[in-house]
Parts: structure tokens; C-alpha cells; sequence
């Protein structure tokens, strides 16, 4: 596993370097100011980077129109290994499975990449020993499961036409063509026959055509052009390595689904269909409308928002006794709806997803947010009190998530404003940094700030922190709105600096999201984490142009579908950099 | 449509088997062919320091971890201490004092004692902290690359709730940056090693020869396009090498009562609840004596909790309660919760995590002895276990005198039965390392200990005072 921390420090420090202000971030060791972190590289001047500033200008929501600049793409690996989630769909979608077979749950799990939001990192998606034994293992069951299973045969085979060596010479190609994302040369061809003939000495239990069947799927299950995504291009056309039209339907539906091409893209990818900008538009829109596409929007929110800790809420039931104990739960469902709704549902942009007042609720989340409880078990679409609520940072699973059993957690609020919503850098706490004492005689917001308020703590805490996590402070360790922390009322105002705006004066957090809502840096943070999800690796200086032309077009109101489109009909996406990977 | 973990060992061709393999040991059958286990070592690993004696801001705690004084180990200089759990395996154990770790920038204790812990090195990017990846291999692969038979990935071992600080497993590295995937559930960690009935054998090596024949084709073309970047050619090398050819005289297999209870006993594998995890944990050492006693590894290593242990909830031992989680108690207060700052009796809390780490290591030196080989050894004595901590003690987060408790002298490499203050200064560590690579057989490529293995920048060569 090899990950460009430092790479992707520098680019994020390069683009928004703006948003810097704070001198002196967390040290080392010794907490001293700036020293070992690069977090406080970007004192910046508050003038914006000069790219992605004026976007504001050309953003009439119309997504074709993106202009490609001097986009380019950066150096990638040409042997990305499925996720297991990836091995789980495409294996679904191979033998037309209504479900997924839950034999990935036996692999072993891949190890985090540093510095990266996401599952798909391909430079840290090796196959070990250990992986290598769960994958033949799951091969093997994979290939008994569909010959056991007249339907799954009649599925992948040809029609028996009564000549079994044309039916088996039909069934590897079509198969093959399938698993392996791109038509097989003559000479696999060959191989897989040879295989085929030899079978029936190879299964004691099986009949030898069945045989056939059962070592090809066997064998191209452990082949390395099915568990990687490979590309071979090599011819230089411009600038650029253009991509076979099958290494682009490979790219599109394992960024858009999450699996394997369908038949219609092979189709399309067979008549070259992909070769330019608007026939791969014409097919994202199509697999955008595929319920597949929920694959997309729910593996990177679900990601990027750290969903796996709405799932660990647990409120003190001293402090909050009506709390409801699956309140993770229903948070994560009130989450995906809302995603899917705000991008899928109804082609809303990212300002919506930060800004609606609507959600949905049970009755249990009706309750924290003070609207009526639906009829029946069912979550309902239901609109909230604009004056309490704007999007998906006002809603119960970020909030609860970040908040301890008792209180609301300031700095972890803030944190992910400035690191996941800014994508400012910010170092590590200095070691040995105690836990934030309970509140005695204080509001929490001033046991926050006392606390932090060290010269190894304040650099960061007092500008990339505790600003954006002090407006939270009307929601509570539950995400319910109030006015009183205890016998104080409640201050959620400050000044906080939101991209190129500079400085500017809040009362809550709905001022401030209404300020990321239109910052230009908001909203190019988002399109880096998409663009770093599309390319399956952290952020890299090649990126810039894409990313702030998406973020022109997503501050001028293009919907989150239509910057999908333009991501994967750019350039960088649709092409390898004539330099290979180091 | 799921399929259970049954079928999946089913599918590996282990129906019927019910070879008692560590009962044969002690029938001698098995090993017939060399009458001797090569020296391994096995690795268990504790974050957040241990109860010692110190002070802190709540005031001064008494030592309630290492033994009374230097020299022999008796019941009586471990008496009150986390140690006394260990007094039936006195006479094999050595403690080992004033290990010095390096202070390395890591920007978080837990990331510095983790990381640095079996690689003896720095971070990749200094003062990141929970984004820290450490810069070198670490020694349980280094044993398992260089010493185990037929290329076999030595095992890494994980028991608890993974993710959370430091990404959850995070003390086992191939090379720097390259960390290493654990085996979380044990059922996994045994399919990998389980002998093959040899009724199916020969059907099943046969067909996956031909796949492997076909497979290693198709890598080696992809592998020799000039395309491709060095990056990629590593972890396609990693692939190329990790395709195995089934075995026949592989024989790892647990009876077939042990192999009926692995499922229920490895339940807890994921569990933030400390006797869930710790009973994986013991499931998981199960697997490690299994796996060295048949030769499959040289190394294990078993990490119990995340970077910084930061969700388990292990059990008072006083009242049978779930304690708070075991971070929080390291720390000596609570960070999220309503009662107060300080968490009362802490230390005593900690005390209690050592026995349990105590308990567990104990489990594992109990599994060893319990199999003589044929020249008269047991298993425990033919290799080294290490239990060692990522810190020296809770709220420091120290990186002196971190504890390694090693038991077994490695076929007679160390020295057993005292409590030895290691010599040397700052970064001694790697030394420790160095002496635990030779006692398993690691050299310096002339025939000579193993020296320099760690930080270029540590002192090298080995702990004689730790010699037999």
C-alpha cells in the first residue's frame, strides 16, 4: 500500500489556501506552533486562488456547457482491484443474481488508507495470501452455485443448439466478454477451450459440459483482468492517452453503480459507442436513472459524512431519558433518503442538499424536531422550521454524531466543517491533549473555548475550528434545537471565514451555511472528494481545473446529476496521462 | 441469497476432517519428519501503557505492573502486580525493563507506540497523527517473509471493533506505508491454514492447478507490459506471489469439536465489548498455536483494539460490570459523560485491563505448554511470545520502559525466568526487536545476529544481556 499523503496535503493547501488564516496550527510533539504539521501552511491572504473565485459569473446551470480548459489527467494505476462491495455487485450482475451471495463477507477486510475518505483507494488494494485464499474459495462456491442452478445457466449460457462445442465456444466469449469488461482476444479464447475440454476430469460430480462451465467461471473469477480493472491503453493521441471505449464503460459503471457494465454499455462499448463526450453523456444519464445509481450517492455520502458514526449514537438516558434507542438508526435513514431525494429524486444541486427544509422523519426523529409524527411506521417527507433548520448539517445524524452522551461536541462539529466541508488541512491535536472537562458553572461553548484556548490549542482551535463548531451550539447532543445550554442562553454567533468571502459575522449555523451554501471553495471542496471517489485516490494537483470547473458550474445552480455528467465526460476522466504512475 | 461460513469451509474441501492435530503432538506422531519446531514468534499486543507506578495530575499511583525487583522472577517479587497472573509460567517468562522506545514525531502517542511498536520506526509524514502510516516493516513480517516455508504471509491477527483510531489494525507493515490487512475473524484465519481431506485432494489440487496455470499466465503478460509503473508491478508482484498451490502435507486442522465451537467462539471478533474481543482473542491464539505448531508460520502477531483501544469496554474485575472504554481509563478521566472529569479509581481500572491482557497472554502460554514435541520440549519453549504495550504507562503516553513480557526462550536463545533492565538508551527498542529476529532466526545476511533492523538512526545490534 502506497498513499500520497504528502501530495495531497500540498494540493489542498495550494487551492484553498485562502481559507488559512490561522498562523500557527497544532505542532509536533512539543505543541509548538506550526513546528512537524503543515496545517498552518496556508497563512493566506483572503484573496481567493484566482481560479475557482469568480465562479459565480459563468454558473447558469447549465452543466453541457463546461468549458475543459487545460484539464488533464493526473498519473494513475492501470490495475485497480475491485472493493470487496465491487466483487460482491459485479459477481451479482454475472450470473443475473436478484441478490448479492454474501461470500465477501469472508475476505479480509482491506486496510484503512491514511488521509483518504473513502474504500477505494487503489494503490492500498493489494491481493495477499489471505485474500487470495478468500477469493479462490469464493470462486469456487461462485461456480458451484451457478451450475447447481438451472436458472442461473439458462442465464449465462447460450441456447443448446445441440453442437456443445459451438455452445461452449459461445459461452466463453459471451461469458468472458462479461467478466472480464471487454471482448476476449482469440488466444484467451483458446485457453479457456483447452480448459473447458479438460473439465470432466476435474469434477467427479458433474457432468462435463456443466463441467466446462463451472472451471471457466472457476478460473476467470481468480483472473486478474476480473478482480482489476485493467487498462492497457497506449496510444497517445494530444496530450492524453485516450481510453479503449470498454475501459471507459469500466470506469463509468464502477463510479456510477458500483459494478460491473450492464449488457447495453458492452453494447454500446462493442459499436463504439463511448468515443466521444456526449455518447458517454447520453449513457451517464441513462445509468443515472438506474436505480443503481443509488450505489453512487449512498457509498460516497455515507463516506465523505462518516455515517459510520450516526450508527454509534448513544445518548446519556440520565440527560436525555426519551431518547429513542436506535436513534443512530433512524438517523442514517433520514441521511440516505434525504441524499438520494435532494440528487436522484428530484436533480437538486449541492446548495439544496446544504440548504432544504425538508427531511424525512419517523416518529421518533419527528419528535427531536418538533413536527408532527407520521401516520404509520413509514418515513414522510415533511418540511422543518426554516428558522431552526437548512440541510444536511442541521439534521440529527451529523449533529448526534458529533456530540458526546451529554453535550454537543464543538470541536468535532467544527473539525469536519473545516476539514470535510473547507478541505482545510489541520494537523493533529499536540499529544497527550486531556479530554474536554464536563461544564462546571459554564456553558459549554465556554468550557470549549477555555479549554482550548492553550497557545499548542488556540491557533487552530480559534480560527479552523471552533468558529463553525460554535454555530452549532443551538442543537443539542441529540440534534433538537434550544435556545438555554443549561442556565445560560445559548451563543452561536461568531465571525468565520468561508472560503474567498473572507471574514464574516453570524448568528447560527444557518448564517453559515447559507455562506458555504454560496462559497465557491464549499463547493469545490465537495467536487474534490467526488472527483477523488470517481479516480479512486486522494486529491492531486492535476485535479484543480476539473474541480473548480464543477465547482463554477455546481455554484451556478447545475444539479449534482448534471456534475456527474460533466465529471465523467471530461477529460481527466476519459483519458490516462501520457505519464505512468511512479 | 448468503451463504453461511460452513459452506465456505466446506467449499475448501475440509467436510470430514477431524485430524486432533495438537493432540497428536503430544502422541508424537506429528513432525515425525523433523522431530523439531523451528523458533517462532508470536506478538500480542496492548495499547495505551499499563498501571505503573507514577504521577500524575490526579497524584501519585503505586506500581501495580512490573515485578519488585530485577533478577529471579518469583511468586513473591509478582505478588499484587499484573504479572501474578503469569506465576505458573515464571520459570519461562522474562520481563524486560527500561525498553526505550523513540520519540518520533508521530503527533499522537498512541500513533508513536503503535506504529513504532514492531517496525522500530518513524512516521511516513511527521505530526499527522491519526493519519500516521509508519515508515518501515515491521519484525513479525520480516520473520514470516524470510523464514516461513513456501512464501506463506506470516498472520496478522486482529480481535475488537475495527476502524477507529488509526483505522483499527495498524501495528503489522510489509514496508513503509504499506500496511498490512488483518484477519479479524478467526474463522477466516483458519480457513487459510486447514489441511484438505485428502479424499478430495487430489481432485482439488488438480483443478486448481490448472486455474493457477492459466491465472500466473495471464499475470505474468500483464506484468511484463512496459506500461506499467513500478507501483503497479509491486502489488501485481504481491498477487503473482501470493497464488498458492494447494498442499497435501499441510495439515493444520483443529478436531473437530474445536473446529464445531469455531464459529460461536469467534463470535466477539468485532465486538467493542472486552469479553467478546478478548474471547476472539483467545479463539485467535487458538489459531496461532495451530499455526506454529504445524509449521505453516513463524510469526504471528495479534493486535486487541484500535490505535488506541479508543471503543473496548472491558470487564471490572471487581464487580463483573462493563467498565468505561478502556482509552477514557487510560487517561484517567471521562471526555464524554456527565458525571465529572475524573474517572474514581482509574488506575485500579487499568490494573484491571493488565490482568485481563495478563489473562489472555496466559491462555496462549498455557496452549503452548500444553504440547511436547518429540525432543522433549513443549511448544512454548521452542519459540518466544511476546505480550509488549504501545506506551509505558496511561496518561503519559510514555515511550520509556514500555512494557515487553516475552515467555519462551526460543529453543534456548534467551534467557528465561527474570526481570532484566535492559541496557542502552532512546531507541533501545530496535535492539529488542533485533534480539527477538535472531532468537527466531533472522541474521545480518552473514551468518550473524540480526542488527540492523529499525530506524537507521537507532542503535543497532542486539540485547546480549537478554542471551541465554
Amino acid at each position: 500500500m502506497q498513499t500520497t499523503h504528502g501530495t495531497e496535503r500540498r494540493w489542498a493547501t495550494i487551492l484553498y489556501a485562502l481559507v488559512l488564516t490561522g498562523g500557527g496550527c497544532y505542532g509536533g510533539l512539543d505543541g509548538k506552533p506550526g513546528e512537524g504539521a503543515d496545517g498552518a501552511d496556508g497563512g493566506g491572504d483572503g484573496d481567493g486562488d484566482g481560479d475557482g473565485g469568480d465562479a459565480g459569473d459563468d454558473a447558469q446551470g447549465d452543466a453541457g456547457d463546461g468549458v475543459a480548459g487545460d484539464e488533464t489527467p493526473a498519473p494513475t494505476t492501470r490495475v485497480a482491484r475491485l472493493t470487496h462491495e465491487q466483487w460482491e455487485n459485479t459477481v451479482r450482475d454475472l450470473l443475473y443474481l436478484a441478490d448479492t451471495t454474501g461470500l465477501s463477507e469472508n475476505f479480509r477486510a482491506d486496510p484503512q488508507a491514511s488521509g483518504y475518505s473513502f474504500d477505494n483507494n487503489a494503490l492500498t488494494l493489494e491481493v495477499d495470501q489471505a485474500l487470495w485464499s478468500g477469493y479462490r474459495i469464493a470462486a469456487a462456491d461462485v461456480a458451484e452455485l451457478a451450475t447447481a442452478d438451472a436458472s442461473i445457466l439458462a442465464a449465462i449460457l447460450p441456447p443448446d443448439g445441440g453442437d456443445n462445442v459451438a455452445r461452449a465456444d459461445q459461452f466463453i466469449r459471451e461469458f468472458g466478454r462479461r467478466a472480464f469488461r471487454r471482448p476476449l482476444d482469440e488466444a484467451e479464447v483458446s485457453l479457456f477451450m483447452a480448459q473447458f475440454n479438460q473439465a470432466d476430469a476435474l469434477y467427479s460430480d458433474e457432468a462435463a459440459f456443466e463441467s466446462g462451465v463451472r472451471i471457466v467461471i472457476e478460473t476467470m473469477l481468480q483472473s486478474p483482468d476480473f478482480l482489476y480493472r485493467v487498462e492497457t491503453s497506449e496510444e497517445v493521441i494530444g496530450d492524453v492517452i485516450p481510453l479503449s471505449d470498454y475501459e471507459v464503460a469500466q470506469r463509468m459503471s464502477y463510479f456510477l453503480w458500483n459494478t460491473m457494465p450492464d449488457d447495453t454499455l458492452l453494447d454500446v462499448a462493442d459499436a463504439s459507442g463511448l468515443s466521444t463526450a456526449d455518447d458517454v453523456a447520453t449513457e451517464a444519464w441513462r445509468m443515472l436513472a438506474d436505480p443503481r445509481a443509488g450505489e453512487l450517492i449512498g457509498r460516497f455520502n455515507d463516506q465523505l459524512f462518516h455515517i459510520e458514526k450516526f450508527e454509534t449514537v448513544a445518548p446519556s438516558p440520565t440527560f436525555f431519558p426519551d431518547a429513542p434507542a436506535n436513534l443512530g438508526i433512524s438517523a442514517v435513514t433520514e441521511f440516505r433518503m434525504f441524499m438520494n431525494e435532494m440528487t436522484l429524486g428530484r436533480e437538486g444541486t449541492f446548495a439544496d442538499v446544504l440548504t432544504s427544509t425538508e427531511t424525512f422523519v419517523n416518529a421518533d426523529l419527528a419528535a427531536i424536531y418538533d413536527v408532527p409524527a407520521p401516520a404509520g411506521t413509514e418515513f414522510e417527507l415533511v418540511q422543518l422550521d426554516p428558522t431552526q433548520r437548512k440541510g444536511i448539517l442541521t439534521q440529527v445524524g451529523f449533529l448526534a454524531a458529533n456530540a458526546s452522551s451529554v453535550d454537543p461536541d464543538p470541536i468535532h462539529r467544527g473539525v469536519f466543517v473545516s476539514k470535510d466541508m473547507l478541505c482545510t488541512p489541520i494537523a493533529a491535536p499536540p499529544d497527550n491533549v486531556p479530554p474536554v472537562p464536563p461544564p462546571m458553572g459554564k456553558s459549554n461553548r465556554e468550557t470549549v473555548a477555555e479549554h482550548t484556548s492553550g497557545p499548542s490549542c488556540a491557533g487552530c482551535h480559534n480560527t479552523l475550528i471552533n468558529p463553525y463548531g460554535f454555530a452549532f451550539e443551538n442543537y443539542d447532543a441529540v440534534g433538537a434545537w434550544r435556545t438555554m445550554d443549561r442556565e445560560f442562553a445559548v451563543d452561536a454567533s461568531g465571525s468565520v471565514v468561508v472560503g474567498s468571502a473572507g471574514a464574516v459575522d453570524i448568528t447560527n449555523a444557518l448564517d453559515l451555511i447559507e455562506n458555504m451554501a454560496a462559497s465557491p471553495e464549499v463547493h469545490a471542496c465537495y467536487l474534490q472528494h467526488l472527483v477523488e471517489y470517481a479516480n479512486g485516490r486522494p486529491a492531486v494537483p492535476e485535479d484543480e481545473d476539473l474541480v473548480n470547473r464543477l465547482a463554477e458550474l455546481s455554484v451556478g445552480e447545475a444539479s449534482v446529476q448534471a456534475l456527474i455528467v460533466e465529471l465523467v465526460t471530461s477529460k481527466p476522466f476519459l483519458s490516462r496521462a501520457t505519464e505512468e504512475l511512479q | 441469497m448468503k451463504m453461511n461460513r460452513r459452506m465456505v469451509l466446506k467449499g475448501l474441501g475440509g467436510f470430514t476432517l477431524a485430524l486432533p492435530l495438537l493432540e497428536s503432538f503430544t502422541s508424537k506422531t506429528a513432525k515425525a519428519a523433523s522431530d523439531i519446531i523451528p523458533p517462532y514468534a508470536i506478538f500480542l499486543r496492548q495499547a495505551c501503557g499499563v498501571a505503573c507506578a507514577q504521577n500524575t495530575d490526579l497524584g501519585s499511583e503505586t506500581e501495580k505492573f512490573w515485578p519488585t525487583t530485577f533478577g529471579a522472577l518469583t511468586a513473591g517479587t509478582v505478588q499484587g502486580r499484573a504479572l501474578d497472573e503469569l506465576t505458573d509460567h515464571l520459570g519461562s517468562v522474562t520481563a524486560v525493563g527500561n525498553v526505550r522506545m523513540v520519540n518520533f514525531n508521530y503527533g499522537d502517542g498512541h500513533a508513536r507506540g503503535a506504529m513504532q511498536g514492531l517496525t522500530a520506526r518513524g512516521p511516513v509524514v511527521e505530526g499527522v497523527g491519526g493519519d500516521s502510516e509508519a515508515d518501515g516493516e515491521s519484525i513479525d513480517h520480516r520473520i514470516g517473509a524470510e523464514l516461513n516455508e513456501g512464501g506463506r504471509d506470516s498472520l496478522f491477527l486482529y480481535a475488537g471493533q475495527n476502524n477507529g483510531w488509526l483505522g483499527g489494525a495498524c501495528i503489522s507493515y510489509r514496508g513503509s506505508n504499506n500496511r498490512r490487512a488483518p484477519l479479524h475473524n478467526p474463522v477466516n484465519a483458519y480457513a487459510l491454514m486447514m489441511g484438505i481431506d485428502q479424499e478430495v485432494f487430489a481432485e482439488l489440487a488438480a483443478r486448481q492447478q490448472s486455474i493457477n496455470d492459466l491465472v500466473r499466465d495471464q499475470m505474468t503478460s500483464l506484468m511484463t507490459s512496459p506500461k506499467l509503473s513500478a507501483a503497479d508491478r509491486q502489488r501485481l508482484q504481491l498477487h503473482f506471489d501470493s497464488i498458492q498451490d494447494l498442499s497435501s502435507t499441510l495439515s493444520c486442522n483443529l478436531t473437530a469439536d474445536q473446529e464445531a465451537n469455531l464459529d460461536g467462539a469467534s463470535a466477539g471478533y468485532d465486538s467493542n465489548i472486552g469479553d467478546e474481543a478478548l474471547s476472539a482473542l483467545r479463539t485467535h491464539m487458538d489459531i496461532a498455536v495451530l499455526a506454529v505448531a504445524c509449521g505453516y508460520t513463524r510469526s504471528v502477531a495479534m493486535q486487541v483494539g484500535s490505535g488506541n483501544d479508543g471503543s473496548t469496554r472491558y470487564t471490572n474485575l471487581d464487580t463483573g460490570e462493563v467498565m468505561e472504554n478502556y482509552h477514557y481509563i487510560s487517561h484517567r478521566r471521562l471526555s464524554h459523560d456527565s458525571s465529572g472529569s475524573v474517572i474514581p479509581n482509574s488506575d485500579l481500572l487499568h490494573h484491571y485491563v493488565d490482568r485481563h491482557f495478563a489473562r489472555a497472554f496466559k491462555y496462549l502460554l498455557d496452549k503452548l505448554s500444553e504440547y511436547q514435541v518429540p525432543t522433549g520440549e513443549n511448544l512454548l519453549d521452542c519459540g518466544v511470545s511476546v505480550w509488549y504495550n504501545d506506551n509505558g504507562n496511561g496518561p503519559g503516553h510514555s515511550s520509556n520502559n514500555v512494557p515487553f513480557i516475552l515467555a519462551g526462550s526460543a529453543g534456548g536463545y534467551l534467557r528465561t525466568g527474570e526481570y532484566i533492565e535492559a541496557t542502552g538508551g532512546e531507541g533501545n527498542h530496535a535492539q529488542l526487536l533485533n534480539t527477538i529476529g535472531s532468537a527466531v532466526g533472522l541474521t545480518d545476511g552473514n551468518g550473524g545476529p540480526l542488527s540492523d533492523f529499525g530506524d537507521p538512526n537507532s542503535p543497532k545490534g542486539i540485547l546480549n544481556e537478554l542471551l541465554a
